[in-house]
């Protein structure tokens, strides 16, 4: 079927002719095996509740159970294509799928390309508010001088502050946040989309309910090329059937109905999460352990420049060191990450994040290292110097080793303050501990447990860097050194 | 006996004529003359401010006299390298300045191992044959801070003796020291003039007629009595 009306349409393009007469063979020993009983379906599978991998690995959610009922009905199996967002509307019209199940909304652009099915659901801005609060809100008008949260960047936000400006809105970074908040009644309610929003309330088992109708709606439908009018008639025709038969219901509660007797069907698979989070945490271990050796190698001869008497070279290192020291890292990271690419250096997360912490690392360290060098008193080089040592011997030998002595407890010191600032490598995206946490969350809604999780880790390595620190001073105050 | 003593001399130092005045224009050395004998002690001697600091600035080449010359061995000291220089002239410094990092023997062997390039094993060995005649055998395995002020001095001595110079400057050596231990490093420092000569710079009267062969007075620059 897909496979016909694909070549009609190629049959127009001539200079395509030849090509397509080789894919129809193929397609047509393919089809021949396949195409009878299966339907190729396309979705992100990155879009929770609608399509996502569960706990145990498995594409599931709304659209994916859809996508089965659908394909049951027409007698077909379920072939299910993950794809990205980007693009996935070429992939329909280029023939690599029938249908895309995807929670698409019917716009007069797509319109123009693509036919859709009736919409199979609706979706659009809801109201939502914590159950002491249902009694006296009926509607968004009621919510007027009161604190309503949404998440930074949707619509949702320009919405109110429009249409409904009597409102205190309250932007947060996730919806995990907003429920805390609601918790903690600094809020009493939020504006999100209103089946992600059930879904995640569902999830996160608080008492927060829908308050009258969507504010504004969009229509939810299946897109199929316009060329395959008999699949568009048989998918409208099977949405009828799953809709009397109860079937989409079922589907709709499974994901979206908020009630309190909620049974958790995907039990939180606990040491997978914890498994995930220690490997966060190794990728934060690895990026602070690179970025703080190139750090203390690049500290060194900025510390020696530092130290030195006078010079443009050592005004313009006196800068540099002060403008990273005086200025935020998560900006620091920023304008490497972002503002590399603008200057045609397109680098990594990980390589931005390593790059801007050893940067940043060399500065505190290059400080510490100078008041080391500058604590050895000026005899000793006088010393050196009289017993006939070059000026690299008095370096090597006599200098260095005692103000590396000096700066070590100041230099864990600023270990284990960097080995913090790792965490804020998560804004770019880098894998590491608090992003894996926060994908975690997004599914568990317990920020609490996994955040405090997080920061047990980070203990368990600062904790004993913190001992050794005080040990090495008490050590070299022993030997007689000088400490400020 | 100077008579004597004196025809022995080979005055391998000579200092001719040096001037020193600071940036700020006080005038520290004015025209001064006077030779430093061999296998002697010669004490430098006069309160502070009458530039015996600048002298022994000048004599360790850290400084050059705007006026006058230092013969070394008949050869300006302007125009010897300083490694050389070094070599034959070792400076223990009043605060001595012992490498706190290392121990004593570290301390003493350091510079043979890696100014005079002799092997790890070989400059262990000197060193401990040196401390045994020096009689500070027992310091051999501790840190600076874990001795007192007339072993540190002692072993200061010994780090610039191992290098075997012509010449050991010392600089106000009993400054930290009390009484009875000035004289038992008095006595201690005698034995040690047939290798090595000495010019003790010092405001110690008593130290300085205790060692001394000869003792150059300084006031306000100049000298005033040899």
């Amino acid at each position: 079927m897909g496979v016909i009306s694909l070549i009609n349409e190629v049959k127009k393009q001539k200079i395509l002719y030849k090509i397509i007469i080789a894919v129809f063979c193929i397609l047509f020993l393919h089809t021949s095996v396949y195409a009878k009983n299966s339907l190729k379906i396309a979705l992100t599978g990155k879009y929770p509740p609608f399509s996502y991998y569960n706990e145990t690995g498995e594409l599931t959610g709304y659209d994916v159970d859809i996508s089965g009922a659908i394909a049951f009905e027409l007698g077909m199996d379920a072939d299910i294509i993950t794809t990205e967002w980007d693009g996935i509307l070429a992939g329909l019209l280029s023939g690599k799928y029938d249908v895309i199940i995807g929670s698409m909304a019917i716009t007069k652009q797509r319109k123009k390309k693509v036919n859709f099915t009736k919409p199979y659901y609706y979706s659009g801005a809801q109201l939502f508010v914590a159950q002491e609060y249902v009694e006296n809100i009926k509607n968004i008008k009621d919510c007027y001088g009161k604190k309503i949260g949404v998440n930074l960047g949707e619509t949702y936000e320009h919405y109110l502050r429009n249409k409904h400006p009597q409102i205190d809105v309250v932007t947060y970074k996730s919806t995990v946040d907003i429920f805390k908040d609601i918790k903690n009644k600094r809020i009493i309610g939020l504006v999100t989309d209103k089946m992600v929003g059930s879904w995640q309330i569902k999830k996160s088992k608080q008492a927060i309910f829908p308050i009258g109708k969507m504010l504004y709606k969009e229509d939810i439908a299946i897109p199929i090329k316009k060329s395959n009018p008999k699949l568009l008639k048989k998918i409208n025709i099977a949405l009828e059937k799953i809709e009397k038969k109860g079937i989409k219901q079922k589907i709709y509660d499974k994901y979206f109905t908020i009630n309190n007797a909620l049974k958790d069907e995907t039990q939180a698979n606990s040491s997978l999460f914890l498994f995930k989070i220690l490997k966060g945490f190794a990728i934060t271990l690895f990026v602070a352990i690179i970025s703080l050796f190139l750090g203390f190698v690049v500290a060194i001869p900025t510390a020696i420049v530092l130290n030195s008497d006078k010079g443009i070279i050592k005004r313009i290192t006196r800068f540099i060191v002060d403008f990273i020291r005086g200025t935020p890292v998560l900006i620091q990271l920023f304008f490497i990450y972002f503002g590399a690419p603008q200057i045609g250096i397109v680098l990594s997360p990980i390589s931005s994040a390593i790059i801007t912490l050893s940067i940043n690392a060399s500065a505190y360290m290059a400080e510490v290292i100078r008041s080391g060098l500058m604590s050895v008193p000026y005899g000793q080089g006088l010393a050196g110097r009289a017993l006939g040592f070059s000026k690299t011997q008095i370096f090597v030998y006599i200098i260095w080793p005692q103000a590396f002595r000096i700066a070590i407890p100041s230099l864990v010191n600023s270990v284990i303050a960097l080995t913090k600032d790792t965490a804020l490598i998560s804004i770019i995206s880098v894998g590491e501990v608090i992003r894996e946490a926060q994908s975690i969350i997004s599914i568990t809604f317990n920020p609490i447990k996994y955040y405090f999780f997080v920061a047990i880790l980070f203990f368990m390595v600062t904790f004993p860097l913190m001992k050794l620190a005080g040990k090495l001073e008490r050590n070299i105050k022993k030997k007689g050194f000088e400490v400020d | 006996m100077k008579e004597t003593l004196r025809k022995r001399d080979l005055k391998l130092i000579k200092i001719e004529n040096i001037s020193y005045t600071f940036k700020n224009g006080t005038q520290a050395l004015k025209d001064i003359s006077f030779d430093i004998p061999q296998n002697r002690i010669t004490s430098i001697m006069g309160e502070s401010g009458s530039g015996k600091t600048t002298l022994l600035r000048c004599l360790g080449q850290f400084i050059k006299p705007q006026q006058g010359t230092i013969l070394y061995n008949h050869k300006n000291i302007n125009n010897i390298e300083e490694k050389v220089y070094r070599s034959k002239l070792g400076i223990v410094f009043q605060n001595l300045n012992l490498f706190p990092h290392l121990t004593v023997e570290k301390n003493i062997s350091l510079a043979l191992n890696k100014v005079k390039n002799t092997t790890t094993d070989e400059a262990k060995q000197q060193t401990e044959h040196l401390l045994e005649k020096l009689n500070i055998s027992d310091l051999i395995a501790a840190y600076p801070s874990q001795i007192s002020g007339g072993q540190a001095q002692r072993v200061a001595i010994a780090r610039a003796l191992a290098l075997k110079p012509e010449y050991l400057l010392l600089d106000e050596p009993t400054s930290a020291l009390d009484p009875a231990t000035t004289k038992d490093f008095g006595n201690w420092l005698i034995q040690l003039r047939d290798d090595t000569s000495f010019i003790i710079v010092t405001h110690d009267e008593v130290f300085a007629k205790q060692v001394a062969d000869n003792i150059i007075e300084l006031s306000h620059g100049m000298i005033a009595t040899q």
